[in-house]
Order: structure tokens, then sequence, then C-alpha cells
């Protein structure tokens, strides 16, 4: 079982959790807390295709004998920028739920999907497009603002105008 | 019935994966382009550290593009959170008394942070490291202390100039090689960017600076961040609901 | 030439810049972002002719190729490059005040939408691939359709961040696939080392995972279930700049891998049959769907589906038809979304609208006609293309994806002449319900594309003639390898080049001039 083995079992193990919990969870925070470890998983495996047995780090040390083989510097810089960029959508995806959290006062994704088709359907008009047998109403969960004080909570934060903002 | 669908593709996926993964060569990579890079970058970049070579010079346009996901997601961020940079913004949230251990190892953790998040952004090419975890570690440096004391603030007006202006001049310095004849965002030599000898802290001519410039800018973006995730209200305003 | 990557650079630029400048002055901020879309359009405007003959690529940062990342220019990106500033202006909030962030994203928008059309490195695809996403992300939360609560688009992000970054994860293994099978990442160098290395099933798996990727934002059945949640939620203006703009970018990038990198027709049948289940899911819901942003959220998706079909036959004709279809689609659908901007809310509320708002109405005439295919509207020779193409194939799964094309067809004619009977319905007994007018910028916008579609009727062969020019050249793999490894100067004429034997050229030794 030489390392490299056990390195990509595991990358291969936590690509198939980070994705089976993508599907499983009905909780959003899980979903993205298994979006993270999909990445991590997928991360790992790119920086083990650059993985030479016997190799070192790609930095030419001072008084590092010659001709010693390297591993390849390209996946690594490959990695970086994929961290970077998890993190930029991870995020992003905190803040959504933080919000989401504010106003449908729910974090589980079956609802938050029924609310928003609800919300779809109800500020266009027409009666929600799912089934001929769903019920009629659908059950609106309580939210911390009401509808007025809502509009007024997202008027008062853009702050539109103000030179001072950034 | 999404979640049996959906456990089978994770299943498929990673009996797949498997499969290739025994016929590819692991351990043994085919390293075509890598090796020529290996080579080559001594004499053509001059950095001791050649992901960093890879990084600013060969795929600096990455790094560009990669700079710019972490602004958009700061600003993506800042926009959804309704936070928007209003100067006294946090000022009515409540931290906890901290005890004395937290209040003074913070006092004295903040300098050494500084210290190390600056050494490893000036030695990125020479030794691991780089732009990205140097800035890393200053976020940290600039967002603990909001954490723990409840009377500092972090200036998002500040932390908006300088991502911005980083970011500007990490552009700038490419279309100044692009000025010089050379092509955009290629580290050249000049007088007062050497190229210096392979392992030196001026080598490698104007690489440093687009270094320089990232871990600035990284690291003032994730303070930026940090501190609009933690000072939702949500978070910080009722403790017991 | 090489100073086209200020089409990325200048953008990114203006998008840092925006919130420092918003400091001092506001009005600055705003107008630095409208000057850099045009000064973008008359940087490709002063290119434009060049590259008819020959495609030029240059090496960014003056690293040849394959150590380097090259951008490749030629029609098909020139084309591009002018249409997304040209979009992007077209759709700037101009009716609404955002703040100076959202044109901040705006402006991210354009310069990764640049970099993907323009670049020749499989990894700078995936970077400015992720921007785009990440950008549009950040819009759909915030751009919130008039009269819509806030949180509907917060809640449409999130699914669509979700949906999004695991295709993008995808894509990311995909490539790290083709990394390990071939050892680089360059266009032009993997093209030239594809036939041996990617002509297996490893390759297919690559190509399999990356259109996972790439297809969430062309609207690809089955990870396109974002598409009518985001689209109801978000302003039309969006809308139409996604669906018209970004879907295509995304097809085009398939496009380009599919003839670089992925010869084998698997990868081809592939395309087909998600792009006959993408038809058919779309129309068929199109068909029930009671509101208009619904109808052609659907019938988009729909349309991308008969894109992949046409991109999915073999050879430059593919091409062609591919070509025709996507840019026939690239203007009318923004152009019924700017009509749908006014006529949103239920259908029945439509009803005899055309006594208020005839003009409108007849735009709506005009660009269903040609959405469904009617003669002489570009609709229709683009449809006519495919539709002979595929039944002059001889695999039969081209002429089961016929059968689905034509019940499409069959579909998009009932639901779209149902709205047209709406709109011209003469005796209303009740009280007409209000509907909002168009503004005259949503009006004039809709009017300006309908025109370069009557335009492009006058001028139908003018347009045959650059499309089957695009259609060869994008289409040559060797003329793109020559163009990379070769000096970009090389003046060897289209057509001969399809003529060249498959020489491999040879890649450039190492410690060569920048």
């Amino acid at each position: 079982m030489t390392i490299e083995v056990v390195l990509l079992i595991g990358a291969i193990g936590l690509i198939l959790l980070g994705l089976a919990g993508l599907f499983i969870h009905n909780n959003v925070f899980r979903m993205v807390l298994a979006l993270v470890l999909l990445e991590s998983g997928v991360n790992l495996l790119v920086i083990l295709s650059g993985f030479y047995r016997s190799g070192v780090a790609p930095i030419f040390l001072t008084g590092s004998e010659a001709g010693q083989a390297m591993t390849d510097p390209i996946p690594q810089a490959l990695v970086l920028t994929a961290i970077v960029i998890g993190v930029g959508v991870q995020a992003l995806a905190l803040a959504l739920i933080l919000r989401i959290k504010a106003y449908y006062n729910t974090l589980d994704m079956a609802e938050i999907r029924q609310q928003m088709e609800y919300d779809l359907a109800a500020d266009t008009g027409v009666t929600s497009p799912a089934s001929a047998q769903s019920p009629d109403t659908l059950v609106r969960s309580k939210t911390i603002y009401s509808d007025e004080n809502k509009h007024e909570h997202m008027q008062g934060d853009k702050k539109i105008g103000e030179p001072a903002n950034g | 019935m999404r979640n049996v669908s959906g456990l089978l593709f994770s299943g498929g996926l990673a009996f797949l994966l498997l499969v290739m993964v025994a016929q590819l060569p692991f351990g043994q990579p085919l390293m075509l382009v890598g090796q020529q890079i290996l080579q080559v970058s001594p004499n053509e970049v001059g950095t001791a550290n050649v992901v960093a070579a890879v990084l600013l010079a060969y795929r600096g346009i990455d790094t560009l593009g990669e700079l710019a996901i972490l602004f958009t997601a700061a600003s993506g961020v800042g926009l959804i959170l309704g936070h928007l940079y209003s100067a006294n913004s946090g000022s009515n949230k409540k931290v906890d008394k901290s005890g004395f251990i937290t209040l003074k190892g913070t006092e004295l953790m903040v300098p050494l942070l500084l210290v190390v998040g600056f050494y490893i952004i000036f030695y990125g090419h020479v030794t691991p490291g780089g732009g990205f975890q140097g800035g890393v570690i200053l976020a940290i440096a600039f967002f603990l202390p909001t954490l723990v004391r409840s009377d500092a603030h972090l200036d998002h007006q500040l932390i908006n100039v300088i991502e911005g202006l980083a970011g500007a001049v990490f552009i700038l310095i490419g279309l100044w090689a692009m000025l010089y004849h050379h092509a955009f965002l290629q580290p050249f030599f000049n007088s007062v960017f050497v190229k210096g000898h392979l392992g030196d802290l001026f080598s490698a001519g104007t690489l440093p600076l687009l270094y320089l410039a990232l871990g600035l800018k990284v690291g003032a973006e994730l303070a930026g961040l940090l501190s609009m995730i933690a000072d939702f209200p949500e978070l910080t305003g009722e403790q017991n609901k | 030439m090489d100073k086209l990557v200020l089409l990325v650079v200048l953008p990114l630029l203006a998008a840092f810049l925006m919130p420092v400048l918003a400091r001092t002055s506001q009005v600055l901020a705003r107008l630095s972002g409208l000057s850099v879309l045009l000064i973008s359009i008359v940087l490709v405007l002063s290119v434009w002719g060049d590259v008819d003959k020959q495609a030029v690529s240059f090496a960014i940062g003056g690293y040849q190729p394959p150590l380097g990342i090259v951008f490749y220019i030629d029609q098909l990106s020139l084309l591009f490059a002018l249409l997304i500033p040209v979009m992007v202006l077209l759709f700037w909030p101009w009716n609404r005040l955002c703040h100076i962030r959202e044109y901040s994203l705006l402006m991210l928008l354009t310069a990764s939408a640049s970099g993907l059309v323009l670049s020749g490195d499989l990894f700078n695809i995936y970077v400015f691939y992720e921007l785009l996403a990440v950008a549009s992300y950040g819009l759909v939360a915030v751009q919130v359709k008039q009269g819509q609560h806030p949180s509907v688009a917060l809640a449409a992000s999130l699914r669509y961040l979700l949906l999004g970054s695991v295709g993008s994860v995808m894509m990311l293994l995909g490539i790290a696939i083709i990394y390990l099978q071939t050892g680089t990442l360059n266009l032009a160098h993997l093209s030239l080392l594809a036939p041996d290395a990617l002509n297996n099933s490893i390759g297919l798996s690559a190509f399999a995972l990356i259109l996972i990727g790439l297809g969430v934002k062309a609207e690809l059945f089955p990870v396109n279930s974002w598409v009518p949640e985001v689209y109801g939620a978000v302003s039309t203006r969006l809308s139409a700049l996604m669906a018209g703009l970004l879907s295509k970018l995304a097809v085009i990038v398939i496009v380009r891998l599919l003839v670089l990198l992925f010869p084998q027709p698997e990868a081809l049948h592939l395309m087909t049959i998600l792009g006959m289940l993408g038809v058919i899911s779309g129309e068929l819901v199109a068909w029930r769907a009671k509101d208009m942003t619904r109808m052609l959220a659907f019938s988009s998706i729909g349309q991308l589906g008969l894109v992949f079909i046409a991109f999915s036959l073999p050879g430059n004709i593919g091409l062609l038809a591919g070509f025709a279809i996507a840019l026939h689609h690239l203007v009318v659908k923004p152009a019924l979304f700017m009509l749908a901007e006014g006529w949103s809310g239920s259908l029945e509320k439509l009803s005899g609208v055309a006594k208020s708002s005839p003009y409108s109405a007849a735009l709506f005439v005009l660009l269903a006609m040609s959405l469904l295919g009617i003669p002489p509207l570009p609709g229709f020779w683009a449809k006519l293309l495919l539709v002979t193409n595929l039944a002059a194939q001889v695999e039969p799964i081209y002429s089961i994806a016929l059968v689905f094309i034509l019940l499409a067809t069959v579909l998009e004619a009932t639901y779209l002449y149902r709205v047209v009977l709406l709109l011209y319905k003469k005796d209303t007994s009740s009280k007409p319900s209000f509907v909002r007018s168009h503004t005259r910028f949503d009006w004039l916008t809709a009017m300006g594309l309908a025109c370069v579609l009557l335009i492009s009727v006058v001028q139908l062969p003018a347009v045959e003639k650059k499309l089957v020019a695009m259609a060869y050249q994008s289409g040559n793999r060797f003329l793109y390898i020559h163009t990379v490894f070769v000096r970009a100067d090389s003046n060897i004429p289209v057509h001969a080049q399809q003529e060249l034997t498959p020489k491999m050229p040879p890649i450039p030794a190492i410690g060569s001039d920048s």
C-alpha cells in the first residue's frame, strides 16, 4: 500500500462523501459543507496528479543537489487557484444562507424550495404551477419580518445615492 | 427518489474514478510541460520557487482571474448581506466580554501574525508561500481584534480602498510591462528590479511586486468578508432565541 | 493584435476601481463602466477584418505555448468578442439606480465572458468560467424583478450556486483527468495529442465531466433545473443577458473542445441524446406554462437543445447549423424577454392587449414567427439547415432526433399561437386588466433586435457567407494547431489548410525567444 494509493483512495472517498452528502442532506448548511468536502477531494486528486515518487518540492534551494527529480509544479498552481475559487463560492453561499434564514426562517431545502415556488407563483398572479393534485393553499411559514417591513428593510439597507458609500 | 438517484450517481462516479485511477499514470506523471518549465524557469523567470513562476509568470492571467473571483465574491457578499460598507456598521454588535487571556493573547498575536504574513508574502518567490497564503494570515491579523474586543471595528471604507487599489496595481504592473514593449503581465527586469540570483529576496524582476499587491488585496478582502459575515445581526444580536 | 488582451483587462480594471472612484463621484464611476464597454467595441472593430483569411494567436506574458497561455483569435472569437460588450451595453440596467458594486459585477461578467471566448488554454477557460459563474450568482441574488420579493432571488441564487458548483467541480475533475492523460493544458498541444491520448473511454469520461460543468450555463439537460427559477426571479434585463449571451458562450466553449480535443463519434452522440431530452422537456413544460417568463425560460431550454443537436452533427455542416440557430436565438430571445418585461403576470391578463399596444403585439408576432421557423425569417433558414442535414444522416440516432424536433416544433407553434390569439382577442367583455405598457427603452431594445432580424432577411446571402466561413475556420483543427505553434503571421489561406496533411508542427525548442 504505497502512500499514493492511500491518498488516492482518500481523495475519491472525499469526493464520494461530498457528492452523496449533497444529495442526501436537506439542510442547506450541510449541503454547503458537503460541497466543501467535494472540493477538497477534487483538489487532493489534482495535486496527486503531479506526485512523483521520490521527488522533492519544485523549489531550487541553495545547497540542494542538482538532478534531483522534482514534482510537477503545474498542478500545485492549479490547485492554489481552485482553492481560492472554492473559498469565494463558499463565502457567497454562506451569505445567501444567512439572508435566507432571516427571511424564510428555515434552513430546510425542501421548505425553501416550496416557499420560492409559492412566491414565484404568487408574484406573477398565477396559481402555483405544481401538479393538479397539490393543495390550493400552501402553508407559508412564519417569517421574521412582515411583508412591509421586508421592503423597508431592503430599501434602508441599500442607501442608494449616498456618495460616502463604497 | 432524489436520494436514490443521487447516491447512484455518486457511487457510479466513485467507481468510474477508481477504474480510471488504476489506468492513469499516478506516481509517474507525464510532465510534458512541467518538465520544460522546471528546466527553463530559472533562466527565464529567475525565481527559486517554481510554483511562483508558474503562478505569476507563465499563468499570470489565471492568477488575475482568481483575484477577480475573490473580489466578485466579496462584492456579492456585501450586496447580499446589505451591509454595504457603511461607516458605522457593526457598532451595535454585542461582544461577550473577553477574558484576560484572550485579550492579552490577541495583543501578542497580532504583531506576530503581521510579521509572519508579510514574511510569507515577501519571500513567496523564494520559499514556499506567496501572496494568497500570506494574505490569509494578514486577514486574520486584521480580523482577530474585532472578534475579541467590542470597541475594535474594521474600517470598511479603508478595506474597500485597499482592495480596489491593490487589484488595480496588479493590473497596472501588467500594463506597465506592456508599455515597455513586453507582453501583458510579463515580469521584466531593469536596473531597479534586477534579475538577481536564484534564491535572493530581490530577484525575478517585477515578480515580487505582483505578490505584494496580491497579498495586500487578499488580506484586506478576506478580513472584510469575515467581518461582514460576523457582523450580520442574526449572528451577533439575539443570543437566546 | 495582442492589444486584444485589453478586452479582458480593462473591464477588470474598471471593476476594481469602481468602488474606489465612487467615493469621490458616483457618476464618474458609472461612466467608467460604460466607457470601457465602448472602448472594447472600438477595439474589436479595429481588428475586424484581420482574421478573415487566417487566425491569429498571441501569447500572454510572452511565454510561448505550451508553457504559457495563448489567446486565439478567429472569426468566431471576434464575433463573440464584439457581441459581448454590445449586449452588455444593450442590457445595462438603465432603468434603476443600482449600487455601484452591481455595475462592478457587470464589468466582471464582461471581462470573464471575453476571456472565455478568446482563451486557448483549458485551465484558463475554467478560471474565466468560474468568474462568470460567481459574477452571475451575485447578480442573480440582487437584481430582483420589479414587484418581486427579494427573498425569491436569494433562494434561486442559492440553488443556482449549488448546482453550478457541483458542475464546476466535475469540470475540474475532467480537466485533471485530461492533464493526467496528456501532461499539458494548452488546447493546441492537446489537440495534437488527442488522437492518441484522448480517443478512448478515458477521454470520453473526461468529456462527459466537462460537459456537466459547462452544461450548467448552457442549460443542458439535466443540469438546467435552475433556469425557470432564476429567470422568474430576476429582472428581465438580466434574464435576457443570461439567456441570450451567457448560454451561447458555454456552448461555444463546448464546441471548441469538441472540435479540438474530442473527435470521437461517441461524444457527438452524447450531445445528441442530451439535446433531444432538452428539446422535448423544454417544449413540453413551456406548453403548460401559464405566464410569459416561464414560457420563455422553457422555450430557451428547448432552443438550446436544438443548438446541441445541431452541433452534434459531424463535420462543418453541424457547426454551420449550430451557429445559425445559436445566433438567431441570441437575437430573438432577449427581444422576447424585453417584451415580457411589460407583460409579466398571467397570460390571461394579456387578452386583448393588441388594441392598446399594437406595435408591441406586432413585434411579438414577428419574433414568434422567427422563433418557430416561418419563411422568410432567418429562423426558418436555420431550422431548415438543421432538419435537412439531420435527415441526410445515416445513423438512426439522428432520425430519432429529427422526430423529436418536429414534435417540439408543433408544441412550440401551439403555445406561441395561443399567446398571439390572446393578444388579438376581439371580444373582451370583461374590463381589460391593466397591463403595464412597455417602457420606451424596453420597446426600443426589442425593436432594435427585431431590426437586426429583418436586416438579416434582406442580407441573407452575406450572412450565410459569413457563417460558412466561420464554420470552416472553427472546424479546422489543423489551422488551430498551426496558428498557435507556428508564428502568428502565417498567411496560408483557409481553404488550402484543409488539404494540409496532418504533419505535426514541431514543438518550439526549450529556451526559445519570447
